[in-house]
């Protein structure tokens, strides 16, 4: 039931004016459930600079129900949860409105990026810290972009050796990579966890 | 005089004051002719009581609703000049409370009011004629070009092509959600026009909007704090709305009597809360258990209950073990096993004990008179039969409706006798009221604490503090015995009358001579009479000086009435629909 011509029509409208949002959305799957999409950390904020991936499916009744999304990039934000991902913001509940679109409601996210909400939080632990120790949230946040939300300027081959150079045998480092989309950080991550 | 059942219409006037104080031998039965409760109604009553009292609640049965609901909507349209769809859509949002809408236009004004809920008033209606100008239109939501017939514009002028209209409607109502279905626009908050919704859904899913027209229609009885269904099981189908308090104890038309307050049975003088906790604690005996697993240990072989009924601390269960008492294992060094705690368990034990004791003696008392109410209530069917044996005889006076009203005020005072134990167990007991008491002796303390300005020395005073504290304790204590006492006294006397009024009317009167019979009749008129101004003293001592001291706690109770609880009656439209 959900209205795929208007989801098609939603994907060519974000490519047009992408360079100007610098909001991206692709399909992941043939069938336009599950989506992809991108979004810039906001300019001023300690996200500034990040490209942050969230996860988008599309449930039956869209657009009169709300796409569920969460962050696939680990963010440090009062609104979003560090361990799942998942986002807080009212849009994407109860305030929804099949008006609204995927373009509007990632650019909702990344206004949230900006203003957080530390009264309605998602992740206590890291609203207590915004509320309390201000400096030390920033300083999280910003390590977090750099960490999880940059992609690397090295290519592939030199991420490989990196890891090699780090003791772990070059199949398993080719394979993690592959598994987790090119990042070297979630790559070692993976190859620490076994 | 007693024989005098004439002008009931006087009489009428005379007892639909209940708090009118009766003590004379003659008012007693003229106060006996109105009391009316009673299935027999057809029979011993002419005038229903409701035409003097006014009615304090009515039933409304499926086909009642509509015109009940009605009525609520036709005021609000009318006063605020208004669309039926706008007055719902105000009444749903201030839960059917019509003053409350009112108080809100007094206060905030039209707009103020209009917004909070949702409501646009349009006053051009020319939203669809503008539109016939261009032949297709482009909905926003699904960016679609359609015909500018297949458009619906809602009262806040927000525009979509009819499908996306009809879907967004579709996902609310199976949200459940139909009482508040607003626009599809962002943070447009417009309630949207019920008749439009109901065509659109209607002609894609006929069931769905029957759904829809039943949920708009219920919504009159879940959101209005005025009404309630009946919690009939299986259920009747009715709900019941109050005109006046919203503590008080209803009937409903299928017989079933219930608290209004908490939709249980109706149970006064127990307030609401009291009763949840009593037929909880009946329900799952947990004093029994406690005190299972304070005063028995389980044998460490066969795992029953064993409880010590001698000195010694080697305890030998039925199955031949034997065990140590003070740490259940079966063990022989047992003396090494820490007397200290001995001490504990046995404070423990006593206060189980006790405290099931007492459970035990309300519990008792309790079940003694639920059990006769339900004895006696077999009673009506040969009284019945009785009544109308005497009605064939020849006897001079031809009105018996005394006997099934002192049948019924008997029914009632037993009842009352049987919930005042529960009341008595929490009233007087420390479970509840707690925090009541806590607060109270604050208060007295920072009454005394304005009259002591002189510095002393740290020691004495606070030494003086303690004592002053412990007697304050001893006072409160003296005042809750004393309080006790006069209860109990009133109880018991209460008690003794129910009893006899149980023995009066339990006598073989109709085989009673003329002369026995007329006496039967004064004594039984008598007593029940005495035993209606026991009953309402006793709802008076509860009311003032047994609640009334706790004015923060939520305990209060539906009023005493002379009449037992009312049936609603039934609901008649003043629309004539």
């Amino acid at each position: 039931m959900i209205d795929f011509s208007r989801v098609q029509k939603e994907l060519q409208e974000c490519s047009r004016d992408m360079e100007a949002s610098g909001i991206k959305v692709t399909p992941v799957s043939d069938n336009l459930v599950n989506l992809s999409g991108t979004i810039p950390g906001p300019i001023g904020t300690p996200y500034e600079g990040g490209i942050f991936k969230i996860d988008i499916t599309l449930p039956d009744g869209y657009p009169f129900e709300p796409p569920k999304m969460h962050f696939v990039t680990k963010v440090w934000h009062p609104n979003v949860s560090s361990q799942s991902g998942a986002i807080c913001l009212d849009i994407l509940k109860d305030q929804w409105s099949p008006a609204l679109t995927l373009k509007t409601a990632l650019l909702s996210v990344q206004a949230l990026l900006s203003a957080p909400e530390p009264d309605d939080p998602q992740d206590a632990v890291v609203a207590q810290q915004y509320l309390r120790d201000y400096q030390t949230f920033l300083g999280t946040a910003r390590y977090w972009t750099e960490t999880f939300a940059k992609t690397s300027s090295l290519g592939v081959e030199e991420k490989v050796q990196k890891l090699v150079e780090m003791g772990f045998p070059e199949a398993l480092v080719r394979s993690s990579l592959e598994a987790v989309g090119g990042d070297e950080n979630l790559a070692l991550e993976k190859l620490c966890s076994g | 005089m007693m024989g005098d059942h004439g002008n009931s219409e006087d009489e009428y006037v005379y007892v639909s004051d209940d708090d009118d104080d009766i003590s004379g031998v003659d008012d007693c039965d003229d106060d006996y002719e109105a009391d009316d409760y009673d299935d027999n109604r057809d029979e011993f009553q002419a005038v229903d009581v409701s035409i003097v009292t006014g009615p304090s609640s009515k039933v409304i049965t499926k086909e009642s609703l509509l015109a009940a609901q009605r009525e609520d909507l036709v005021r609000i349209m009318d006063l605020l000049s208004v669309k039926e769809h706008h007055a719902r859509a105000l009444l749903i949002h201030y839960s059917w409370d019509v003053e409350k809408v009112l108080a809100v236009l007094v206060e905030h004004g039209n707009d103020e009011l209009f917004a909070a809920a949702g409501v646009k008033v349009v006053e051009h209606d020319d939203g669809p004629s503008s539109l016939q100008f261009s032949s297709t239109v482009s909905c926003n939501i699904c960016y679609d070009d359609v015909s500018a017939t297949e458009v619906t514009t809602m009262d806040c002028s927000h525009c979509f092509c009819n499908d996306c209209w009809t879907n967004h409607f579709i996902v609310k109502i199976n949200e459940g959600q139909s009482r508040s279905i607003t626009c599809m626009a962002h943070k447009c908050g417009a309630i949207c026009d019920e008749a439009k919704i109901r065509c659109l859904v209607g002609a894609r899913d006929s069931d769905l909007a029957e759904k829809f027209d039943r949920f708009l229609l219920e919504s009159y009885i879940e959101d209005n704090k005025r009404v309630k269904w009946c919690p009939s099981v299986p259920h009747c189908g009715n709900a019941i709305r109050i005109e006046v308090d919203e503590l008080c104890e209803v009937e409903c038309a299928c017989g079933l009597q219930f608290c209004f307050g908490c939709s249980s049975e109706a149970h006064s003088p127990c307030s609401c809360l009291m009763w949840k906790l009593w037929s909880k604690k009946c329900q799952d005996e947990s004093m029994t258990a406690n005190w299972i697993t304070v005063h028995t240990k389980p044998c460490p072989s066969c795992h029953k209950p064993v409880e010590k009924n001698g000195g010694c601390n080697l305890v030998r269960c039925i199955c031949k073990r034997t065990f140590c008492w003070h740490c259940g294992g079966q063990t022989h060094d047992f003396y090494g096993c820490g007397r200290y705690k001995d001490k504990d368990v046995e404070m423990d034990t006593q206060s189980a004990k006790r405290d099931l004791e007492r459970y035990m003696h309300y519990y008792n008392r309790y079940k003694a008179h639920t059990d006769s109410f339900k004895l006696e209530r077999k009673m009506k069917k040969t009284m019945h039969n009785k009544i109308n044996k005497l009605y064939e005889s020849d006897t001079s006076s031809k009105d018996f409706s005394w006997i099934t009203n002192g049948l019924n005020r008997l029914f009632r005072s037993r009842r009352i006798l049987s919930y005042s134990y529960p009341f008595a167990f929490y009233m007087f007991g420390n479970q509840l009221f707690k925090e009541d008491r806590k607060k109270k002796k604050q208060r007295y303390e920072e009454e005394e604490e304005g009259e002591e300005g002189e510095k002393k020395k740290k020691r004495q005073k606070y030494e003086e503090e303690k004592k002053k504290n412990k007697q304050l304790e001893d006072d409160m204590k003296k005042e809750r015995t004393i309080k006790q006492d006069l209860f109990e006294d009133q109880q018991q006397q209460f008690e003794a009358n129910v009893e006899k009024l149980s023995m009066y009317l339990e006598e073989k009167f109709e085989s009673y001579s003329e002369d026995k019979f007329k006496d039967w009749k004064m004594r039984t008129i008598a007593l029940s009479v005495t035993t209606d101004n026991l009953g309402r003293n006793l709802y008076e001592f509860i009311e003032t000086d047994l609640l009334g001291c706790f004015k923060d706690a939520d305990h209060k109770i539906a009023p005493y009435k002379s009449k037992g609880v009312e049936k609603a009656s039934e609901h008649h439209s003043s629309l004539g629909i």
